[in-house]
């Protein structure tokens, strides 16, 4: 889960660095970007941090 | 007769009329650009007689004078190219000083993060603690001076404020979307070949003390249960590789820099000082190691409800934050790499912004933490006068005294929320609030650049080859500034953070980050390093902590 949490981080950080190329709207520049932080945020916070405390040493 | 006579008489009035059209006055021709001659003598300047200068100089009247100007020929005497050649070095020197200076200042930093970090770390760790700040400095050098530097600045081109570094020449780009993007730097390897270079060493050591505050940040979340072999590979593959990237994109000559000129956005990802490429880059990182260890033993009860685990030195980490306030004075102000032309002179501005905002931070953390919970808590004050500090570095140079009060005042209560976020939602055990700090803060820096620039600084007419001021969408500057900082903090959070995670989750497979329960809970002084810290002090067994 934790390797489906990187790609889904990284993912965001495609989405947003593409805003540049695939629209020369500053608004949807904008939303690209923001869409594409939140994606990554979901990766960490929603992904990967909650597969590494399925085993942390308190729940032990 | 007559004839030969007349018309000898035409021929001449009609040569006498050319000639005096010839020589009435022509119009004015344009006025030739006045010129000196390189190798003009310049005479008349007085210089002290050498039984003057024997006789000693008390006041100071006759010691640096046109006599000391190094002559080109000594035969011919001072000239107006001896002149303009010893201005060129002045401004050049100024520069270098500057730079160098304000470097030295950064480098003492480290010893602020050592007694930060020890003092908020227990006592049984304390040899362990301190002992990673100090080597991180040379790990990090060690890991820049073999490549680090050549990525991050191996394309950066002419830096005018230090001579030009005209050897720092060759940026690997692609192409992407119709236009370049600068990807790493591919000169000044270990510093050889042409890189031996006077101006290329001062940004060697300017930048490499920016890439060792960053590798610090970390040793701060993952104190206490990391494992000190698995630290040095750690710290040289960040200072290697992932700080150099980023600095490359955003510094370098990089894509981020450029998206002001290529798409665009305002002057593309602007960030003065590092409060992305320095801080947040360690904060992300940071977090990466603190999800990857996970919490030390005790942090959290079985229903998740986090312990304190207070430091034993409050009174180090206070004296910690003052030392790291006075590191960046030249943190931020040497940021311009000068001190002379092209702007510089706004190193008063960046200075008093850096103060001023870490003076707010300290005062709406410690009210905050006041009226929740009753106490100034005297930790989260000096963590809230560093929030300010990390938050004010990418803007400092940039924005109004104003402007610094305000982001150093949201700096100061976002990092008290941002750790508790992490501790009760998260569960990542911070030891030191290092995530909140600098992560958090440096994001919150990175954004306040769209919102905050004020158009009003000039560094030479241009910032990353965008001939205008830096301005802010509060400032008349449209969303483009703003949209550039804002793909700067998706490339943190979404790449570094990536590139962190998998080096330290090979490094987990291979050597293993987390030293065993036993030695954890003994204290890492003696079986990680062999010595206490404190050998001649009893310390008291922990108290029994709620589990």
């Amino acid at each position: 889960m934790a390797l489906v949490g990187l790609v889904v981080t990284f993912a965001g950080f495609v989405l947003a660095a593409a805003s540049v190329g695939i629209t020369s709207s500053n608004t949807g520049r904008l939303g690209m970007v923001l869409v594409g932080i939140v994606v990554s945020l979901i990766g960490i916070m929603g992904v990967i941090n909650p597969a590494y405390q399925k085993n942390a040493v308190w729940k032990k | 007769m007559k004839k030969v006579l007349l018309a000898f008489s035409i021929t001449w009035s009609l040569a006498l009329t050319g000639v005096a059209f010839a020589q009435a006055p022509a119009a004015a021709p344009a006025a030739a650009a006045a010129t000196i001659d390189a190798g003009t003598v310049v005479t008349g300047v007085s210089t002290p007689k050498p039984e003057e200068k024997a006789a000693g100089d008390p006041a100071g009247t006759l010691t640096g004078t046109a006599a000391d100007i190094p002559l080109g020929d000594a035969k011919k005497g001072l000239t107006v190219g001896d002149l303009a050649s010893m201005l060129g070095q002045n401004l050049i020197a100024t520069n270098f000083v500057w730079t160098l200076v304000t470097g030295f200042l950064v480098m003492f930093m480290q010893a602020g993060f050592a007694i930060v970090e020890t003092g908020l770390a227990r006592a049984k760790n304390a040899n362990h603690t301190m002992m990673m700040n100090f080597m991180v400095y040379g790990a990090g050098m060690l890991a820049y001076w073999l490549i680090g530097f050549a990525i991050q600045e191996g394309g950066v081109g002419a830096v005018a404020n230090l001579g030009g570094t005209a050897p720092l020449s060759s940026e690997y780009a692609i192409t992407l979307f119709g236009k370049s993007w600068g990807l790493f730097g591919q000169k000044g390897v270990m510093l050889g070949g042409a890189t031996y270079d006077v101006g290329v060493l001062v940004m060697f050591l300017f930048q490499m003390v920016f890439m060792d505050t960053a590798l610090t940040i970390v040793t701060g979340t993952a104190a206490e249960r990391w494992k000190y072999s698995t630290f040095l590979v750690s710290s040289i593959l960040m200072g290697a590789f992932t700080y150099p990237l980023f600095a490359n994109w955003a510094w370098g000559g990089g894509w981020l820099q450029n998206l002001g000129g290529n798409y665009g956005l305002g002057n593309g990802y602007v960030d003065f000082a590092g409060s992305g490429v320095v801080h947040s880059v360690g904060g992300v990182t940071a977090l990466a190691l603190g999800i990857m260890m996970g919490p030390r033993i005790g942090k959290y009860t079985r229903n998740g409800k986090p312990n304190a685990i207070p430091g034993h030195d409050i009174t180090m980490v206070l004296l910690g934050c003052f030392i790291l306030a006075f590191g960046w004075f030249g943190f931020n102000p040497g940021s311009t790499l000068g001190a002379a032309a092209n702007g510089n002179l706004r190193i008063s501005s960046v200075a008093v912004n850096t103060m001023l905002a870490g003076m707010a931070a300290s005062f709406s953390g410690m009210l905050y933490m006041w009226m929740r919970y009753g106490k100034p808590d005297a930790s989260m004050t000096g963590n809230a006068f560093l929030a300010g500090l990390v938050a004010i570095t990418a803007p400092s140079g940039f924005v109004s005294p104003m402007a610094s009060v305000v982001i150093g005042l949201i700096a100061g209560v976002l990092v008290c929320l941002s750790c508790e976020f992490v501790e009760r939602v998260l569960k990542v055990d911070d030891v030191v609030g290092a995530v909140s700090v600098h992560g958090t803060n440096g994001i919150w820096g990175v954004i306040s650049v769209g919102l905050f620039a004020d158009g009003k600084s000039n560094y030479g007419g241009a910032w990353n080859g965008v001939a205008h001021s830096v301005t802010g969408l509060f400032y008349g500057g449209g969303a483009g500034q703003l949209i550039a900082q804002l793909i700067g903090v998706a490339t943190l959070i979404g790449f570094v953070f990536t590139m962190s995670f998998v080096i330290n989750m090979i490094l987990e497979a291979v050597m293993g980050q987390r030293v065993s329960a036993k030695a954890e809970l003994e204290g890492l002084d003696i079986p990680e390093m062999g010595a206490l810290g404190y050998p001649e002090f009893v310390l008291k067994p922990e108290a029994a902590i709620e589990t």
